[in-house]
């Protein structure tokens, strides 16, 4: 893997992935690599799922400590 | 009757009453005669006993006061009104009381259209068919006149009733008033002098031109030529309160408009200052009311999107997890890690996959791979 790609990127991959395997399509190797690199791209985007909670969570609580 | 005079030494004095009553009664002996004249200032009133009216010689205006019955004024259905030409059948009497010299009406005959009356009718179809009275030459009058013209008699009650009804409605109004001669020959040329001057007087926006009733003869200045003319071509607008509402001078006619009483002229040169206080009061409520209405309104939508805004993200996350999580679950359930999990395993030689026996022999090293884990292992011999 190069650049960490963005959420949505991550997620369109994931998808694209997700539906190559549903179509029984893939060989053994390549559902196995798929695989792989989904799992991956799945804890990329919880990552910046997590991140982002994080950030509105913290935003929020500054909104409520200024509001009378 | 004989009356006795008050004899002081050798002079006969009469008292005021013994002399009128002698004059009276001497009066009764002159005959019962017909006597041709115009009518006018004809005054009935049902609770009278009598009608009186003033007849008028048209070629020299000579007037003789008239006193009638008025039942018997009423009998004869007659309808008269000011300036008609009548016979009126009667004989001279004085009313002592007064000293009032006048003629005791018995009956009264028309005798066709008053000569005035009938001039007034040539000249009022005149200036009609020259367009001087046309709905179309009709201004509007100022809603503000920064000054109000006011042409009227120096003493009279008009006067005085126009002033108090405009500053009654409109306290602020500034009025200019010219005072000027409103009957008898020398009127007509001195109200037209008057409205020159209001109209070349600064700030004069209306020009009110005011005289009380009085008789046909009294309000003839105001169907003078000159002067209807000169209230039709005015520069400002003008606003005729001439005589009571049955009088119909033509000044009416040619004026923009016609008020029948001062009050009338004052509603319609002025504002009612309270009733438009009041208007202003209720608009600036009405503007506060509905200025807090759209407050509150705003407020209620910003509250609203506010609350979209602070929810929105954590939406947009959790909708993004909930995607996230179920194309998971998708991959889970394809992967082959299912499969193994179920107790297969997949065995590999130098990293490919083995799908058959083909070019393997015993002693290769291969590798499997478990559910959990995987282990190396050595082939012992191929079936």
């Amino acid at each position: 893997m190069n650049a960490e790609p963005g959420f949505e990127d991550a997620q369109r991959e994931l998808e694209e992935i997700v539906q190559r395997l549903e179509s029984g399509q893939a060989s053994l190797d390549e559902a196995i690599a798929l695989w792989e690199r989904g799992e991956e791209l799945y804890r990329l985007c919880a990552a910046k799922l997590d991140s982002a909670q994080g950030r509105i969570d913290e935003l929020a609580r500054r909104v409520e400590a200024v509001k009378p | 009757m004989k009356v006795a005079p008050i004899e002081y030494g050798d002079r006969k004095v009469y008292t005021v009453s013994g002399f009128n009553r002698g004059i009276a009664d001497w009066l009764t002996r002159l005959p019962t005669i017909w006597v041709e004249g115009e009518l006018t200032d004809l005054r009935r009133q049902d609770r009278w006993q009598s009608v009186f009216f003033t007849l008028k010689d048209p070629a020299d205006g000579s007037c003789l006061g008239v006193q009638m019955p008025r039942g018997q004024f009423d009998s004869l259905r007659l309808d008269l009104t000011n300036g008609e030409r009548v016979h009126v059948y009667g004989r001279p009497e004085l009313f002592e009381a007064r000293g009032e010299f006048r003629l005791r009406a018995l009956s009264v005959e028309r005798f066709g259209l008053g000569d005035h009356l009938a001039a007034l009718e040539r000249l009022k179809r005149k200036l009609a068919a020259e367009g001087l009275f046309a709905a179309e030459r009709k201004r509007p009058l100022p809603r503000f006149p920064r000054r109000i013209g006011l042409v009227t008699g120096n003493d009279a009650a008009a006067k005085r009733d126009v002033i108090t009804s405009i500053t009654a409605r409109f306290p602020p109004a500034r009025l200019l008033v010219a005072e000027t001669y409103v009957q008898g020959p020398r009127a007509a040329p001195a109200i037209i002098a008057a409205l020159r001057e209001l109209c070349d007087a600064p700030e004069v926006d209306v020009i009110v031109l005011a005289r009380g009733g009085g008789s046909f003869e009294d309000l003839l200045p105001f169907s003078d030529e000159r002067l209807v003319r000169a209230v039709a071509t005015c520069p400002l607008p003008v606003v005729s309160a001439v005589g009571h509402e049955q009088d119909s001078p033509l000044t009416d006619l040619a004026a923009d408009v016609r008020a029948s009483t001062p009050t009338a002229a004052a509603r319609l040169v002025v504002p009612d200052l309270a009733e438009l206080l009041e208007r202003l009061a209720r608009s600036r409520a009405a503007l506060a009311g509905g200025t807090r209405r759209t407050l509150e309104r705003e407020q209620r939508a910003l509250a609203q999107t506010h609350e979209r805004l602070r929810r929105a993200p954590l939406l947009l996350v959790e909708r993004r997890r909930a995607a996230l999580e179920q194309t998971a679950g998708r991959l889970r359930a394809l992967s082959p890690r299912a499969t193994l999990e179920r107790g297969y395993a997949i065995v590999r030689s130098e990293g490919v996959i083995l799908r058959d026996t083909e070019g393997l022999s015993g002693g290769d090293q291969v590798d499997v791979e478990l559910g959990q884990g995987g282990f190396g292992a050595r082939v012992e011999e191929t079936r």
